[in-house]
């Protein structure tokens, strides 16, 4: 009676193991397949297959397959912490980058690892091969070493200076270090002076910016995410990703949950 | 697509229409070979002296197979670390400290794990086990331990490399102890050992030496396994 049971449990949970996206769940999936085979065996009076089974199936090969999928089941995001965008809430991770981020990698079956990087790194990081995706509030330029996606956000650059800084207004995003150190800077007063995008910009501006002149930079940008330039498939299906995101209105009612 | 040569497709054509044939004109074969199952199962125990019948028969009656499954698991784990080895090393990437739960439970399995696994191997001719079984889940245990305190640690204290080598000094005593009988004017792989008192510990003449040989070769071999996985593709 339990023999049929578990036996009839075994195609259910070999499609269960076929049908995840997520690398992780299907190798879990697979872990159980050999736990209950094991079960069946017992009942067959095979006990020595049944230890067999499970110490092979149930358990090395289970570690095998977890270490296999470490570098081929992530997704791996480097970024700078933006308010908003990507940042770290306790401890998890929210934002409308993160957001659609998370959704991209469920898509594609692989678990998000996000690093986070002062975003002069970013780009160097992506060119070495040490991560997928660069995130955390970019602001489009006509870099071609990269592969920038559509923007998925207006935003808008701001110069801030102190008075008696002399530091041209510059069109590029300009910050050394994590954009922490940017607000830290800031609230022991250091003089500098940064071009800072809008996320980054909102967060600062809850700080006493007074003694600060503050420029709106002229155009209109939008926040992206890069890619290297060899990584054209993935690139392609972020894209549509995104495509998709945008066409279904998905995009506008996250961007309105986090940008009220 | 890329262009698959036809050679290839008629090899496996032919593999694969050889395979069928097999299947299809042997299958009914029932000669006399087939009054082997039933033998085993009526005499094996007053010939071999294992109550273990699964015993019985891969280390006494189809030893040699059993000699080319080692030499099978061997060349796998040889696989393992020569392929990982090319790979280089994964950066040290500092571990996230496991919870209190997993390493206090880790502590507390551990030992008795590893009693399981030596005595799945010594008792293999009498209680379902055996060698490989035995071996596999001692090794589990190790594992259990790398995921709990991290594969450096542990190796620091007992990964040697003349802990790898004794593997295939194993391998070669196992393969001397089959030859062995010949200086006794017997055939190889037969039994030397007295069959002893059906069900005590020294019954089942030589299944138990193999049972000890081949468990302590497989826990090894586990363990370089799971060592050369986290040393190459890094921490879990």
């Amino acid at each position: 009676m339990v023999q049929t049971a578990l036996l009839a449990l075994l195609p259910l949970i070999a499609v269960f193991a076929l049908s995840q996206r997520r690398r992780l769940a299907a190798i879990i999936g697979m872990g159980l397949l050999s736990l209950v085979l094991a079960g069946v065996y017992l009942l067959s009076h095979a006990p020595d297959v049944a230890i067999t089974e499970v110490a092979i199936g149930a358990a090395l090969v289970t570690f095998v397959y977890v270490l296999a999928i470490r570098k081929t089941g992530r997704l791996v995001v480097v970024s700078d912490e933006v308010p908003g965008l990507l940042c770290r809430e306790g401890a998890s991770l929210i934002g409308l980058e993160h957001e659609i981020l998370t959704g991209f990698a469920r898509h594609l079956g692989l678990d998000l690892a996000v690093r986070f990087l002062p975003s002069a790194e970013v780009q160097g990081a992506l060119i070495r091969g040490e991560a997928d995706i660069g995130a955390g509030g970019i602001v489009g330029t006509d870099d071609d070493r990269f592969l920038s996606t559509p923007g998925h956000l207006p935003t808008a650059l701001f110069h801030i200076a102190l008075a008696d800084v002399e530091a041209p207004p510059s069109s590029k995003q300009r910050q050394e270090g994590y954009f922490s150190d940017v607000l830290e800077a800031v609230r022991a007063g250091e003089r500098r002076a940064y071009t800072l995008d809008l996320a980054r910009f909102v967060a600062l501006s809850r700080l006493n910016l007074s003694e600060y002149t503050v420029a709106r930079l002229e155009g209109s940008p939008s926040y992206t995410f890069l890619l290297a330039p060899d990584r054209q498939t993935l690139y392609h299906q972020f894209v549509a990703y995104l495509d998709r995101l945008k066409e279904s209105k998905e995009l506008a009612r996250m961007i309105q949950r986090y940008f009220p | 697509m890329r262009k698959v040569s036809i050679g290839i497709v008629l090899t496996a054509a032919l593999l694969v229409g050889c395979f069928c044939g097999i299947l299809l004109f042997f299958f009914g074969y029932a000669g006399p070979v087939m009054d082997a199952a039933g033998r085993y199962a009526s005499r094996a125990v007053a010939e071999t002296g294992a109550v273990n019948l699964v015993s019985a028969i891969y280390l006494n009656y189809r030893l040699f197979d059993t000699l080319f499954e080692i030499l099978v698991f061997s060349v796998a784990v040889l696989g393992v670390r020569f392929y990982l080895v090319g790979r280089g090393k994964e950066e040290a990437v500092e571990r996230i400290p496991e919870s209190q739960v997993v390493r206090t439970s880790a502590d507390l399995l551990f030992p008795l794990i590893l009693l399981l696994g030596a005595y799945l191997a010594v008792f293999g001719h009498l209680s379902p086990g055996g060698g490989f079984s035995g071996g596999v889940v001692a090794g589990s245990g190790l594992l259990l331990c790398a995921v709990a305190l991290g594969a450096q640690a542990i190796a620091r204290r007992f990964h040697e490399a003349a802990f790898e080598r004794l593997e295939w000094v194993i391998l070669l005593a196992i393969l001397l102890l089959a030859v062995f009988p010949i200086v006794f004017g017997r055939l190889p792989l037969s039994d030397l050992l007295p069959r002893g008192r059906m069900g005590s510990m020294m019954s089942g003449g030589s299944i138990l030496i193999y049972n000890l040989l081949i468990g302590f070769k497989v826990f090894i071999g586990t363990w370089v396994i799971i060592y050369y996985f986290l040393r190459h593709r890094g921490e879990i």
